[in-house]
């Protein structure tokens, strides 16, 4: 046989290991999924992708796992019909800006999913399919049932549509160099979600000349209060701060590469004491409020991390607060990036906003904030952002899910732009 | 520092019931804790950060010492002597790639805790030494440039044996016809055996019922320590432990124990309803993981252990990452007095969510 189509080499040709999760598909002939993927191309935002969706939002809100999962429980709306109509004329609108592009999906999509910020695959894998194209999502082997219950609901939700069983494929697969190949050379962009060992293994893995790829490496997260508003708060406000705080810190364990682990304080030394005291006491009543009990292992391991510190840099530990460890920090030594998550969190008193962006560097993410206006942050982003901070957002939205990851935007990354001149 | 463990030796190990013991041991850990804070500056600092210095430490009651987690020994040089001083460090077994713990002993503590050791183990054994079957392999101890833990058990209880023999070889297989003929040798004579618990279940059970052997240990006794966390994953309990070598050996008595390289000498033995107990050197509290509170006898908690020996490390009160339970003190159905407790096992890795690796570290 000749022909441009054959000169492809598929290297997934008799692959073995890879086991499909789901959709269910008969035979589980994986590498003809491959085969029969390679010129599929769909268009972006396609009412019948968007039913995909809405019709999994659904589900996972029906699923009784899922809807205690908070985390999963934020996914589900993100995925609601009204946040998908909004981000699909979003998408309209940057069709609309550049008249002498056509916009089309990059083609095939291969994740590398995190093994323990277990819902970050299906925000990767919805925008990549929402933007049209086919999609290998590669799971742990240590699935936890949170996403079980997801594969499960992918599943029944791919019975009814054709377009979900034809193009995707939730697969996982033991370490295999093989494997990973063979479907780097199939996919034409392939996204790594860390952490920095993982891209480091797999990103001297070959991949397809033609595609493009995006790693996200370790990162470090976060938040800075402005103390004098803080304590100037009223009742209200503060446990509305307190709740958003409490899912920053735990929804992952404080694992996630957004959760904060340092909370800087604005303002002068008469303001911090008070202010660290006022807000530990908000923190901890929120803790109470959610009844919750951190496991044995967490209180060990920050505890543990606590303790260390304390033997190398000036710091006040606080023990009194069973939800958490408060640490004040005395001096900068104080604040490397090492974290042991479970929640611990250091304070630090700055003068100015604009100190912290002194304290940026590569590989911080994610800064929440509260009590400061918006240009101030504008300023700081600005001074920050070329050192480092990716993301500003408001106290509780640290691991809100956003298009624009690490500074990327990744509908761009999973579309390509066709430049037409019509004359 | 001269230990205050040192004019505690007079006594037999399980002789002060709990109260006296108790207020026997309150100034003596204060006088550790007063030590270690001139002597070593890491502690001094954790006591300061953490506890709120001396001054705000409550010395009237055994829970209000402050501790160190034991996981710090992994992390820091804790030592509170000049580094001259040092007669040797005592470190943790780990697996290859895991942190080992690293403790200062100096001649005094060195001194007080073979004889501490001495004490609790005569209580069992009898003072004279036994005819001894090492349920290991001679390696183990053969490399004594460093000294590990499994060596430095197997060491510390060789003094309470004469002709060491060691059951294993180095493939842990079991040299049978050696020691069917150690015991033919030593007919009639009471014999002291000892081994780690897994290793006497794998190496020495798994290999008597394989090799269908019975040897006659009807006048032995087994000490063995080291945890019973495989053990439990083969859903084996103790009492099932005692049972199969009872049923293959005859052995009648098999003592287990519980202690640390942190804390070597004020061990813990099983008395006669196989409950830990804690001699007069030493105590153990049991805490809520996450508050901190001490608890009340029978509820199951974070165990942290108390010891009056240490003078050359900050290791008298340390918080253990071992769970366990008091079943109460001075109890009925044994003579031994002061606590009675169990060891529950380790406190269950976390199960953290977070931005792991894709693949673990291994991947290609």
């Amino acid at each position: 046989m000749s022909g441009p189509g054959s000169a492809r080499p598929r290297p997934w040709t008799g692959l073995d290991s890879v086991t499909v999760l789901a959709p269910d598909s008969p035979g589980r002939d994986f590498p003809a999924f491959l085969d029969a993927t390679l010129a599929a191309g769909g268009v972006p935002f396609a009412p019948e992708r968007r039913e995909v969706i809405h019709a999994l939002s659904a589900a996972f809100l029906a699923d009784p796992l899922l809807r205690r999962d908070a985390a999963s429980v934020a996914a589900a709306y993100w995925m609601r019909r009204a946040r998908v109509e909004r981000l699909a004329s979003d998408f309209e609108r940057r069709v609309q800006a550049e008249p002498a592009v056509v916009r089309v999906p990059v083609g095939r999509v291969f994740h590398l999913a995190p093994a323990n910020v277990d819902t970050l695959f299906i925000y990767s894998w919805a925008l990549a399919f929402l933007c049209g194209n086919a999609n290998v999502v590669r799971l742990s082997q240590e699935r936890t049932p949170v996403v079980e219950a997801m594969l499960d609901a992918i599943r029944v939700v791919a019975r009814e549509h054709a377009v979900l069983r034809a193009g995707d494929r939730f697969v996982t697969y033991e370490h295999d160099a093989a494997a990973t190949e063979a479907i780097s050379a199939w996919c034409s962009h392939r996204v790594i979600w860390g952490g920095s060992e993982t891209v480091a293994a797999l990103r001297p893995l070959a991949l397809n000349p033609h595609a493009s790829e995006r790693v996200f490496g370790n990162k470090f997260s976060y938040s800075v209060f402005a103390a004098a508003r803080y304590l100037a708060a009223g009742a209200d406000e503060r446990a509305r701060v307190a709740s958003g705080f409490f899912n920053d810190l735990f929804w992952f364990d404080q694992m996630a590469c957004s959760s904060p682990h340092v909370l800087f304080w604005v303002g002068s030394e008469a303001e911090m004491e008070p202010a660290i005291v006022a807000f530990e006491a908000d923190l901890q009543a929120e803790v109470d409020r959610r009844g919750f009990v951190p496991q044995a292992a967490s209180a060990v391991q920050r505890r543990a991390f606590a303790f260390e510190l304390a033997a190398d840099s000036d710091v006040r530990v606080g023990l009194g607060h069973p939800g958490f460890v408060g640490i004040r920090v005395r001096e900068a030594g104080g604040l490397n990036r090492e974290s042991c998550g479970g929640g611990l969190l250091r304070h630090y008193r700055l003068d100015r906003l604009e100190n912290l962006a002194g304290f940026a560097e590569e590989g911080d993410q994610t800064v929440t904030h509260f009590g400061f206006g918006a240009d101030e942050l504008r300023g700081f982003a600005l001074l920050a952002g070329s050192r480092g901070v990716d993301r500003v957002v408001p106290v509780g939205e640290a691991l809100a899910f956003d298009v624009v990851w690490d500074g990327y935007d990744l509908l761009d990354d999973f579309t390509r732009r066709v430049r037409v001149r019509s004359a | 520092m001269r230990s205050p463990a040192r004019d505690l030796l007079e006594l037999p190990p399980y002789s002060l019931p709990q109260d006296e013991k108790r207020a026997m041991l309150l100034p003596r850990l204060e006088a550790l804790t007063r030590h270690h804070y001139e002597a070593c500056a890491p502690y001094r600092d954790i006591v300061d950060r953490v506890f709120g210095g001396l001054g705000a430490v409550d010395f009237g009651r055994l829970e209000g010492l402050p501790f160190l987690p034991v996981s710090l020994f992994k992390t820091h040089e804790l030592r509170s002597v000049p580094d001259a001083a040092v007669l040797k460090v005592l470190t943790s077994s780990g697996t290859t790639g895991q942190r080992v713990s690293r403790v200062a002993v100096d001649a005094e503590t060195s001194q007080v805790q073979s004889a501490v050791l001495v004490k609790v183990a005569q209580h069992f054994l009898g003072k004279e030494r036994l005819p001894m079957v090492i349920l290991d392999h001679p390696g183990v101890v053969k490399d004594r440039s460093s000294h590990s833990a499994r060596a430095a058990g197997i060491l510390g209880m060789a003094q309470f044996g004469y002709r060491p023999f060691y059951a294993l070889r180095e493939d842990m297989s079991l040299d049978a016809e050696g020691l069917v003929a150690y015991l033919d040798s030593m007919r009639d004579r009471r014999i002291l055996l000892f081994g780690f618990t897994w290793m006497v279940w794998q190496h020495f059970v798994g290999a008597l019922e394989r090799l269908g052997l019975r040897p006659d240990l009807s006048r032995g006794v087994l000490v063995h320590s080291g945890g019973w966390k495989k053990l439990r994953d083969l859903a084996v309990t103790a009492g099932e432990f005692r049972e199969r070598l009872r049923a293959l050996t005859g052995l009648p008595r098999v003592i287990d124990f519980y202690g640390m390289v942190e804390q070597v000498g004020s061990v813990y033995f099983e008395n006669e309803l196989h409950l830990l107990q804690a001699p007069i050197y030493s105590e153990v509290i049991v805490r809520d993981p996450v508050t901190l509170e001490p608890l009340p006898d029978g509820r199951p908690g974070l165990l942290q252990v108390v010891s009056c020996l240490p003078t050359s490390y900050p290791g008298h009160s340390l918080l253990t990452e071992d769970l366990g339970v008091i079943r109460g003190a001075d109890l009925p159905g044994t003579e031994l007095k002061g606590r009675a407790f169990e060891v529950l096992g380790r406190v269950p890795r976390a199960d953290l969510r977070g931005c792991g690796d894709t693949f673990e570290p291994r991947a290609a």
